[in-house]
């Protein structure tokens, strides 16, 4: 056998194995949730519009929390990526802000939105800080990384100016990184808006109280009046940050 | 060592010798002394150590052994501040922020007089403005202050980067291939527009060039790096002067 069907003959191999230990061989249980699925489809309509004023105001909760959250962690995540930058600082005061931000990474949003309950108290507050906390350790590495690429002939010659470290950094290292830096704060910005929306499962405040309390009670049709509002603002955020990408980044494609 | 009836050399390279991580050689105890006022032209064939020559003149590097010294002043013993008040760089691809306008860019020259505090706001003295402004003007390009770099021509960049260190007001710039990239014609206009203004700012000019007609406008004097050694003799069927230049021994 040539040695280049190992690998793929082999991760096949693999997967089936997975999945079998998954049940996903199972065709009597896959056909009763294919039976379940239309049940569920069916009490989902008509969505109960109902509820709309509660919903509306849970979901603007959500979109408060992912906002202030996204923004704070991203001013957070500013110093954290410039001291993580191996150019700028030593190694050991890199490696450091490094590791900050991997052990923030480390801990998902949701344990987030449980230790700022804890700390804060339950509601939108714990939320908030929960996303900002995630947002953090996830920007602190990129930003850091991208950061680090900053055309090094670009920073020697403005070095060679006689310009300080922070110069360097206001004038080189983030003009020559505003778009990507742009870019991920708005990806950033739509994954916490639908992140926030389940944090109300652990008292973290938005929509994720309302749908748990649905779900509990079978409420499949005010469920999906709640399922419509999300779908709603993630295509908002999608248009809107479509228009800032066209607005502020395409002009550095031309470069 | 005195040159031009006892004047220091404006910069003075003595048995430099270079190498990466302890590989080959990149430098050959090259010694060498530039006048001031004097443009020196180095040229030679592509992967020879003309870079690495010019940064290490420039003191970006530090020679593995030997010394350069501007103005008497040894490059190594200098704080990046001082060492910008004298030397100025200019890297093959420029170095400039292309998401900065024009302006901006050519400001940069004066952030190593400049204290963190202000101009991190981007809060320039007015008097630093308009020597920027007039440092555009001297390039021929006072219209394009406002235009991001990454807009403007590759003629109108080289300008921008030249704009750059005449504001820092160095005594000598070292520009490494300068006007490579541009059709003879403007690249000659734009190195007329640079022995005025190095004149009028009393800037020796250390360039390297692969253009001999370009080499021979520019520079009072070519020199050649070959092998990295420093070397009168050819390039091409051309033959190189070194006028007026001895290297020291």
């Amino acid at each position: 056998m040539r040695s280049s069907f190992v690998l793929p003959i082999s991760a096949a191999l693999f997967l089936l194995a997975v999945l079998a230990h998954l049940g996903f061989f199972d065709w009597a249980r896959l056909s009763r949730g294919f039976r379940n699925l239309g049940i569920l489809g069916a009490d989902m309509v008509p969505p109960d519009l109902g509820i709309l004023p509660v919903a509306g105001a849970a979901l603007w909760e959500t979109v408060e929390m992912s906002f202030a959250g996204t923004l704070l962690g991203f001013l957070a995540s500013l110093p954290l990526s410039i001291l993580g930058t191996r150019r700028l600082f030593s190694r050991w005061v890199s490696s450091l802000a490094r590791f900050i931000a991997a052990g923030i990474r480390t801990i998902p949003v949701l344990l987030w939105a449980i230790v700022f309950v804890i700390l804060v108290g339950l509601g939108p507050l714990a939320g908030t800080f929960g996303i900002a906390a995630y947002t953090v350790g996830y920007l602190a590495k990129i930003y850091a990384d991208l950061f680090e690429g900053t055309d090094p002939e670009i920073m020697e010659a403005v070095q060679s100016t006689g310009a300080s470290k922070l110069q360097l950094v206001r004038f080189v290292v983030m003009p020559e990184a505003a778009n990507a830096v742009l870019a991920q704060v708005l990806f950033m910005l739509e994954y916490n808006i639908r992140a926030s929306s389940i944090l109300g499962f652990v008292g973290a405040g938005g929509l994720g109280f309302v749908i748990q309390i649905y779900l509990q009670n079978l409420d499949y049709r005010r469920l999906a009046t709640v399922l419509l509002l999300v779908l709603v603002l993630v295509l908002l955020m999608d248009g809107i940050s479509a228009w800032l990408r066209k607005r502020f980044l395409l002009s550095a494609h031309a470069a | 060592m005195t040159l031009n009836g006892g004047a220091p050399a404006a910069l003075h390279a003595e048995r430099l010798w270079f190498s990466f991580r302890n590989h080959d050689w990149v430098l050959k105890d090259v010694s060498l002394a530039i006048p001031a006022g004097k443009h020196t032209v180095i040229m030679g064939p592509s992967g020879t150590g003309k870079t690495t020559l010019l940064r290490v003149l420039a003191g970006l590097l530090k020679p593995n052994q030997g010394q350069v010294r501007v103005f008497g002043q040894p490059t190594q013993e200098l704080k990046s501040r001082e060492l910008s008040a004298l030397v100025g760089y200019i890297p093959q691809q420029l170095g400039l922020v292309r998401n900065l306008s024009a302006l901006e860019n050519v400001l940069m020259g004066a952030l190593g007089r400049l204290a963190d505090s202000k101009a991190l706001f981007g809060l320039f003295p007015r008097d630093e403005m308009d020597k920027a402004r007039a440092a555009l003007e001297m390039m021929g390009i006072e219209h394009k202050g406002s235009e991001q770099v990454f807009r403007l021509s590759g003629g109108e960049r080289q300008r921008v980067a030249i704009a750059r260190t005449l504001l820092q007001h160095p005594r000598i710039v070292v520009a490494d291939e300068f006007a490579s990239d541009l059709d003879l014609a403007l690249a000659s206009e734009i190195l007329a527009r640079i022995r005025r203004a190095a004149e009028q700012e009393r800037i020796t000019f250390i360039m390297s060039m692969h253009r001999i007609g370009l080499a021979r406008q520019f520079g009072d004097a070519v020199l050649a790096l070959r092998n990295g050694e420093l070397a009168p003799g050819f390039i091409g069927n051309e033959i190189l002067e070194i006028p007026s230049i001895e290297a020291p021994v």
